[in-house]
């Protein structure tokens, strides 16, 4: 094989880093494929609870929901922390130094992040108030855990742009981080959609849980009484 | 496989970034002890620190202590995961790429283990033949473990005068051994081999992500020690599938199940991704699709499944633990949670995971087979349409195991006829076998041996579940020990005596000494015939009304419970032995050849011990993986007693 000098190389391996980097895309794809399955988990056990409201307990005490505009702006906080990145990406790989939008979307991030966790702690419900309270927790936990790993994600890219790693002719590095990002705003989206439009449960007449009663140990020694319904 | 080779550039001519300090950087003063005692201490520390907060806020908030001794005990096994993993030195490369300061390629070669002797297998070596041998030790010692517990298990069922252990007791080896075995099961053909052997195998250098790959196998090291230790904290009481509301009720053992799964769920998550990128992107030129080893394609179903379906087991696992941690209500009832929601979320994987577990071990079958029977493989078209279909049909299965729960009867009749569905897929595996295999003269060794005990023991491992598919059937059948016998078929009898064979198949290249199939022939065949006693033993049980996981039963059971722990006993007999031929043939074994069975398969065309890097020059594939006599698929004289005069002259 002939390798021409004005190809980057991966230092590590020696390949072209256009071949490194269709690796690593793959790569990203299943990493969010796996990422998909686990949010999923988490809205079925939303729309599950929603859709059953066992023991009339899905609401919380008095119905006080969430406040949903706060929902929307972490979302939008998510999908402008995206669109910067790719913004970003493409202004390094047209050339350009592109720090300055990747630096942006760090802030972006960085107070959509403090948002989810001052929302996290000023619910007007605790997280054992019921199915609802338990499962809009877990979608801020996960959106926050989200958030938390592009934060990451991005500083690192703008270390690496500063430094002159992350370039025109190796911006990959750019690229992978706004794939993630773009998911992870997907995944917040998603979020808030399930814990705005679906609040009162559907089920109004889900059965009462938990009213058997004890039969007598006297009454349960005649058939009659074994085989009578409990109340 | 016809090969050429290919000269690749220099190394040397590629401009490097500035070398900070000695190659390897923090890693170099990182090993399992800087893990265990990083581990250790930030888990101690965030046990007396947790135990002033935690748990008066859990007395305090849910007017129940438990929630915040549990939050204390989840706390302090997560704090122990990143604990080691900080200590052996996991985070050094994230930290590394967000400074800037990327790897030379003499850090690369550190990390590999260049020149570390045996010290390498105790640190975070990215080498992939380094992971791929610390799997199969891993393997080893859970199986050690499991089956310690499976003997405990048989003694007390055995010994039907009197009770040997406290039924709580009883219960929390029953879990126990049921978890552990899965584990093991899961990683003893994708571990090792999908690790040490499929890089090679398809041509490459090494893994795509050298460094998940060490990520993956130490998360998986990190995360045995709390299942072990729930043992000491009243164990898993409620069989390997934690049930709820019975595990939300069960002692602080479950948390460290909880930890475990959650943590086992990230290594195998990135498992799977580094073996399918792997195959799919790292290929040798000229390997096209359909020159693929067929082994590397049960990988890939294999890691396609896990990655799909293991994040529904681990937040199933990360929901039971809020609620035990939190007093949320994910699954209980009282407070608008749903116990039939866990059971979903659970078998959503818990099937998939028997052919998780199966497709490797019977894509490694494939591959003994051609190469024993001189054969090419009878349609390498169906044997992947065959995976394609598992992998396809295992999403809609899961429901199969709650027919007897009540959850929505009108779905137990699409899913009995999608449970029976994917017996065709199977089918067309067992067929592939078969015709490769029909009317060939097999050179007897023993992981030629392995092909036909997988064949017997999925066949009747199958046919079994067939019966169980059906509705009518699992009504009688629900919760007996015939399940039991009928899992322990599909899971030990095709899953671990195909990876045993596989092992040895392998063991050449792995260790670069011959296994001593004499011994191990002795071992193997010992564990199968005591397999066969105990598990068919276990069927009349079931089919006479034995329920599992009871302690106590009827004395018209205990003939074949006597029948049973006497194959049990002669299964542990037999590994034991097998075990021994392993650790000696390891330790002094004859020296082995490059390629002692005269393969075709790229694995065996480089040298033996293999190179740091594979191979010396890169492959080109110019032909199908299983040329083996073509024209003549009968023509085996000349390749296979070449080979078999080097396995002799040992």
């Amino acid at each position: 094989m002939t390798v021409t000098r004005d190809i980057p190389l991966s230092p590590t391996t020696g390949e072209p880093v256009s071949v490194v980097a269709r690796r690593n895309r793959l790569g990203v794809w299943l990493c969010i494929i796996s990422d998909v399955t686990g949010v999923v988990a988490l809205l079925i056990a939303y729309a599950y609870l929603w859709a059953l409201n066992v023991n009339g307990a899905w609401a919380p005490p008095k119905d006080a929901f969430a406040d949903p505009v706060t929902f929307w702006v972490v979302a939008l906080g998510g999908i402008v922390t995206a669109a910067l990145i790719w913004f970003g990406y493409r202004t390094v790989a047209r050339g350009g130094r592109g720090v300055a939008i990747l630096a942006l979307a760090v802030l972006v991030v960085l107070a959509t992040f403090i948002l989810q966790i001052v929302q996290l702690s000023t619910f007007p419900f605790d997280i054992q108030d019921g199915g609802y309270a338990s499962a809009t927790f877990w979608l801020c936990i996960g959106a926050a855990f989200h958030l938390s790993l592009v934060l990451t994600l991005v500083i690192g890219v703008v270390g690496r742009t500063r430094a002159g790693l992350i370039n025109a002719a190796n911006p990959y590095h750019a690229r992978l981080v706004a794939m993630y990002a773009t998911w992870a705003a997907i995944a917040i989206f998603l979020g808030a959609l399930f814990a705005t439009t679906m609040t009162v449960s559907p089920n109004t007449q889900s059965p009462p849980f938990g009213e058997f009663q004890q039969v007598p140990a006297s009454a349960s020694a005649s058939p009659a009484a074994s085989a009578s319904p409990a109340s | 496989m016809s090969t050429a080779t290919v000269s690749i550039h220099e190394q040397a001519d590629v401009p490097q970034p500035v070398q900070h300090g000695a190659p390897g950087g923090f890693v170099r003063h990182c090993n399992i002890l800087t893990g265990i005692a990083a581990g250790l201490v930030l888990a101690v520390v965030t046990y007396f620190v947790g135990s002033l907060w935690l748990v008066p806020w859990g007395t305090t908030t849910a007017n129940y202590v438990q929630v915040g001794n549990d939050a204390l005990w989840a706390a302090t096994f997560i704090a122990w995961v990143i604990g080691f993993m900080a200590g052996i030195g996991a985070f050094a490369g994230p930290i590394r790429w967000s400074l800037g300061r990327d790897l030379t390629h003499a850090d690369a070669e550190y990390l590999a283990g260049k020149d570390l002797g045996r010290a390498r297998y105790w640190k975070y070596t990215t080498d992939h033949k380094v992971v791929g041998l610390q799997y199969l030790v891993m393997a080893l010692v859970l199986f050690g473990v499991g089956g310690l517990l499976a003997m405990m298990i048989r003694t007390e069922l055995g010994v039907t005068w009197k009770e040997v252990f406290s039924p709580d007791f009883y219960n929390a080896i029953i879990g126990t051994h049921g978890i552990v075995m899965i584990i093991a099961m899961i990683i003893a053909v994708a571990g090792p081999l999908g690790n040490f052997i499929l890089p090679i195998m398809i041509g490459a250098r090494d893994m795509a992500f050298p460094r998940l790959n060490a990520l993956s196998f130490w998360l998986l090291f990190a995360a045995v020690p709390p299942l072990l230790i729930s043992l000491a904290m009243g164990g898993i009481r409620d069989g390997w599938s934690v049930y709820q509301p019975l595990s939300a009720q069960a002692p602080t053992g479950a948390i460290g199940y909880q930890v475990t799964i959650i943590v086992f769920a990230f290594s195998t998550g990135i498992a799977a991704v580094n073996l399918i990128t792997t195959t799919v992107t790292m290929r040798a030129r000229g390997m096209t699709w359909n020159r693929v080893p067929v082994f590397a394609i049960g990988i890939i179903a294999s890691s396609i499944m896990g990655l799909i379906w293991f994040p529904m087991f681990q937040y199933s696992q990360v929901l039971a633990l809020s609620d035990r941690a939190f007093g949320s209500s994910f699954f209980n009832p009282v407070n608008g949670g749903s116990v039939w929601l866990y059971e979903n979320l659970f078998w959503l994987l818990g099937h998939p995971e028997v052919y998780v577990v199966v497709i490797p071990a019977t894509a490694a079958m494939m591959e003994i087979a051609v190469v024993f029977m001189r054969k090419p493989l009878f349609s390498y078209k169906i044997a992947v349409a065959g995976f394609a279909g598992v992998v396809g049909i295992s999403a809609i299965v899961w429901v199969h195991h709650m027919y007897m729960t009540g959850w929505a009867p009108a779905a137990n009749y699409p899913f009995m006829l999608s449970t029976e569905l994917i017996s065709i897929p199977f089918g067309f595996l067992v067929l592939v076998l078969l015709g490769t295999i029909w009317r060939g003269k097999a050179w007897t060794s023993l992981p030629m041996m392995a092909v036909y005990v997988l064949l017997w023991n999925k066949v009747v491992g199958g046919i079994t579940g067939v019966y169980l598919s059906d509705t009518p059937v699992d009504q009688y059948m629900h919760g007996s020990m015939f399940v039991v016998a009928h899992f322990h078929f599909m899971l030990m009898g095709a899953g671990l005596f195909g990876a045993m064979g596989a092992i040895v198949y392998w063991f050449p290249k792995m260790t670069a000494r011959m296994f001593d199939e004499r011994i191990g022939s002795i071992g193997f065949w010992t564990a199968f015939f005591g397999f066969q006693l105990t598990f068919m033993s276990m069927f009349v049980a079931g089919l006479q009304g034995q329920p599992r996981r009871v302690l106590q039963f009827d004395n018209a059971f205990n003939i074949s419970n006597w029948l049973s722990t006497i194959g049990a006993y002669i299964i542990g007999i037999g590994m034991l032995i097998f075990l021994a031929a392993v650790i000696t043939s390891w330790r002094s074994g004859v020296k082995a050849p490059a390629n002692p069975w005269a393969s075709t398969s790229l694995e065996w065309q480089t040298q033996t011990p293999v190179p740091l890097e594979n191979f010396p020059v890169l492959p080109v594939v110019t032909s199908d993986p299983y040329d083996y006599g073509v024209p003549d698929p009968y023509d085996t004289a000349s390749s296979k007693d070449q080979a078999k005069q080097t396995v002799g002259a040992r």
